[in-house]
């Protein structure tokens, strides 16, 4: 016997639209001028700034030139060039710290995905305790990012921290490893990340397990599935889209991470830690080159826009084989 | 009739959008005068600082009727960004508070009032204030934008204790003395080191390299501050020598490459380290409050370079940069009188008095230093290190620069965290700082 994997969607009733004539047009006589204040407000606080961090990226913005920043010198695409090869006295160039940040944003995301699946499944299912476990589960993701930070700090602090004292207990490695510093200043991002961030995924995808129908479970049981069989051939597919939508969240907000290796490390950084974002408030706000900031901003901005560009089309996509 | 309401509707929320607008600017207007103040929170004491603010206010109020509006910042960080903000913006803070050393990046944004004989006449006069301090006013005696607030001389701190125990009877006065010391101090098996090192903090590297390139006499940028010298043999030996009390004295704790200035703080509060270098008699209270309380003495720091009986010619003792905080006007500020009457409040003789008792900061102020010296010896030595302060380079880059060391040091240990550090990594790490600072120098 075969299970088929059940259509995430179900069509929706076709609705036949009236074509409108003059003044009521596409918008079908909606009150659509009510959208006005909103959209102003997007333009002013969103629209505005960008085409501002735009202009600057261009321009040798620095403190002698901050006061009439507009008539900063135009340095054309001095500042990418700049960005992409020699970075800021820091030493990483944009592109390194791209590197750092794709690799910290990928891995983060890959790490708490199984992991907040597994926490949601264990509390999808009604049982003693269970409201207790879920708000357990929540408190890594509600404590504020700085002071994980400064917990963390404390606890990979080489020789006292709590974890080269346990890793040092069981014979894993030296009690005076750094944490902080060198290559391990990565990974112990990554693990401070991973401790906050997967009730968030846990979040996400209980939403939507609890937006699947008993009778789907039912049948399936009637059918003599597995649970291993109800987790792929149901759940899964039916997560299919909130799951998406969570990862690209997460891949999102961890790319733009910044409190957590701001607090976790400070400025400077380490090479291995410094992730794009505080390679862009270094760049500009302790090192007052704005133009360079603003031009690594702009290459940040693009880089995101291809993962969400490519969910939307997926989503489309998806939209269209439903139909 | 109802189409006219369905036309008008847009008109209508245009409007109200537009009285939001002009009702958020304009909620100030009619009330009487307001002075914006931004100073640096106090952590250690806030509740007396919270009580300062509502007294300066009180009294402010009273000699001229208008009132005080405090903002704080927390950080470093915070101070540069809310700065930053309100240079572009135009608004902001009246009177600001910085750093010393932030006055020259402060003064390259044009951001400040650059003070007249009229103002300082309003602030009390300059005769008023410690000569050293207003060499770091502005970038000549002539175009300064910032008046001495609070002075702040740095110094060592040791643990008599620890002394007592090694046979040590006195304060080191040379380097070569100080690794002594620190060697015979030093006990790793009881966790106790002679000295401390804090490589991953922002700003402490780059005040114990000055010092210890100034007294061998260098120097990071040139005296018509147009070449950047940071690659220079004494700032190579000066950082060499700083990584050598880890890699080849260790007279250290090997785990304090991460360290930053608070971390180093507290090792010597849990009497771990014999000797704390670069820092304040602000720690008394900390110190007071810890396992070292009464077992520990303030001294200046060595001014001879290490390997030798004195300093070269050309070395000055540079025991300590001109610190502290100043005051200065914002040149967008449409309130400058009421600034300038703050700032003769808070700078004369009586709550000069009252801010180094409360605070522990040492008073800007020649008459309120003289007599509290002629009370205290500490103060009196404090007084007297200030006195011999040397200025740091006046130029905007000096922000930038100390970031670009800040880099250095990270770097640096790094290397020695990860077993990779090699000396002859400092130079094309100097060059390479030197080259970005250089093409920023005007």
């Amino acid at each position: 016997m075969s299970i088929q994997p059940i259509p995430e969607t179900v069509p929706a009733p076709t609705l036949v639209l009236r074509p409108e004539r003059g003044r009521r047009g596409i918008f079908g006589g909606r009150p659509i001028w009510l959208i006005w204040p909103s959209i102003t407000l997007l333009v002013v606080i969103i629209g505005i700034p960008l085409l501002i961090a735009i202009y600057i990226s261009f321009l040798n913005l620095d403190q002698y030139t901050l006061r009439s920043w507009i008539q900063a010198p135009w340095v054309g695409l001095g500042n990418y060039v700049t960005a992409l090869t020699a970075g800021n006295v820091i030493g990483a160039s944009a592109l390194t710290s791209l590197g750092v940040s794709l690799a910290f944003s990928l891995l983060t995301t890959l790490i708490i995905t199984p992991i907040g699946i597994l926490a949601a499944l264990t509390v999808n299912t009604r049982y003693r305790g269970r409201t207790l476990v879920r708000t357990l589960y929540l408190v890594p993701y509600v404590i504020p990012t700085f002071v994980t930070a400064l917990v963390w700090r404390q606890m990979f602090l080489n020789g006292t921290g709590l974890v080269d004292r346990f890793l040092a207990a069981i014979h894993v490695a030296n009690i005076n490893t750094y944490w902080l510093l060198g290559p391990n200043s990565f990974w112990a991002m990554v693990i401070a990340d991973v401790w906050a961030s997967w009730a968030f995924i846990y979040i996400m995808v209980l939403a939507g397990l609890q937006s699947i129908t008993h009778e789907v479970y039912e049948a399936a049981d009637v059918d003599g599935a597995s649970s291993w069989q109800k987790l792929t051939r149901i759940v899964l597919p039916q997560l299919r889209h909130i799951l998406a939508l969570a990862l690209l969240l997460s891949t999102l907000y961890h790319f733009n991470n910044f409190t957590l290796p701001f607090v976790m490390f400070g400025t400077p950084p380490p090479l291995q830690a410094d992730v794009l974002p505080l390679n862009i408030y270094v760049s500009s706000f302790q090192l007052f080159n704005f133009g360079l900031g603003g031009a690594m901003s702009v290459i940040t901005l693009i880089i995101m826009l291809i993962p969400g560009f490519v969910y939307i089309r997926a989503l489309r996509l998806g939209e269209v084989t439903a139909s | 009739m109802k189409a006219n309401i369905r036309s008008a509707c847009p008109w209508l929320s245009l409007l109200m959008l537009l009285s939001l607008v002009l009702a958020a600017c304009g909620g100030g207007s009619g009330q009487s005068q307001t002075l914006n103040v931004l100073i640096s929170y106090n952590s250690t004491y806030p509740a007396q600082q919270r009580q300062w603010m509502q007294q300066i206010a009180s009294e402010f109020q009273k000699a001229t009727g208008a009132t005080i509006a405090w903002d704080t910042f927390s950080s470093s960080s915070e101070e540069q960004t809310k700065l930053q903000t309100s240079i572009v913006s135009g608004s902001g803070p009246d009177v600001f508070s910085f750093g010393t050393t932030f006055v020259p990046t402060a003064q390259s944004t044009k951001g400040f009032t650059v003070l007249t004989d009229q103002n300082w006449k309003q602030v009390g006069g300059k005769g008023r204030f410690f000569q050293q301090q207003l060499t770091m006013a502005g970038s000549s005696p002539n175009q300064s934008i910032a008046v001495p607030f609070v002075m702040r001389p740095f110094a060592m701190v040791y643990n008599k204790e620890l002394f007592q125990k090694a046979g040590i009877t006195t304060a080191p006065t040379t380097w070569t003395e100080f690794v002594q010391d620190a060697q015979k101090m030093t006990n790793p098996s009881a966790g106790v080191y002679g000295a401390e090192i804090d490589p991953s903090d922002s700003f402490d590297p780059w005040k114990i390299w000055w010092m210890f390139a100034e007294q061998m006499g260098g120097s990071f940028i040139s005296q018509d501050l147009k070449t950047a010298q940071m690659n220079s043999p004494e700032a190579v030996q000066a950082v060499k020598f700083w990584f050598d009390w880890a890699t080849t004295y260790k007279i250290v704790d090997p785990n304090s490459m991460a360290w930053k200035a608070g971390d180093a703080v507290k090792a010597f509060a849990n009497g771990n380290v014999g000797m704390l270098i670069m820092t304040t008699s602000t720690l008394k209270p900390t110190l007071q409050k810890s396992s070292v309380a009464g077992k520990y003495a303030f001294a200046p720091m060595p001014t001879v370079p290490y390997g030798l009986q004195q300093r070269p010619a050309n070395g000055v003792p540079a025991a300590t940069i001109v610190s502290g905080d100043m005051l200065a006007v914002a040149d967008y500020s449409n309130v400058k009188d009421l600034a300038f009457k703050f700032i003769n409040l808070v700078t004369d003789y009586q709550h000069q008095v009252q801010w180094t008792k409360t605070f522990g900061d040492l008073p800007v102020n020649v008459q309120a230093a003289n007599d509290l010296a002629s009370q205290d010896p500490l103060t009196a030595a404090f007084i007297k290190a200030e006195a011999d302060a040397t200025p740091t380079p006046f130029t905007g880059e000096w922000g930038p620069l100390e970031v670009a060391l800040a880099g250095v040091s990270s770097k640096l240990a790094n290397e020695v965290a990860t077993n990779r550090y090699d000396p002859s990594h400092i130079k094309p790490l100097l060059d390479q700082a030197n080259q970005q600072i250089q093409s920023g120098l005007h």
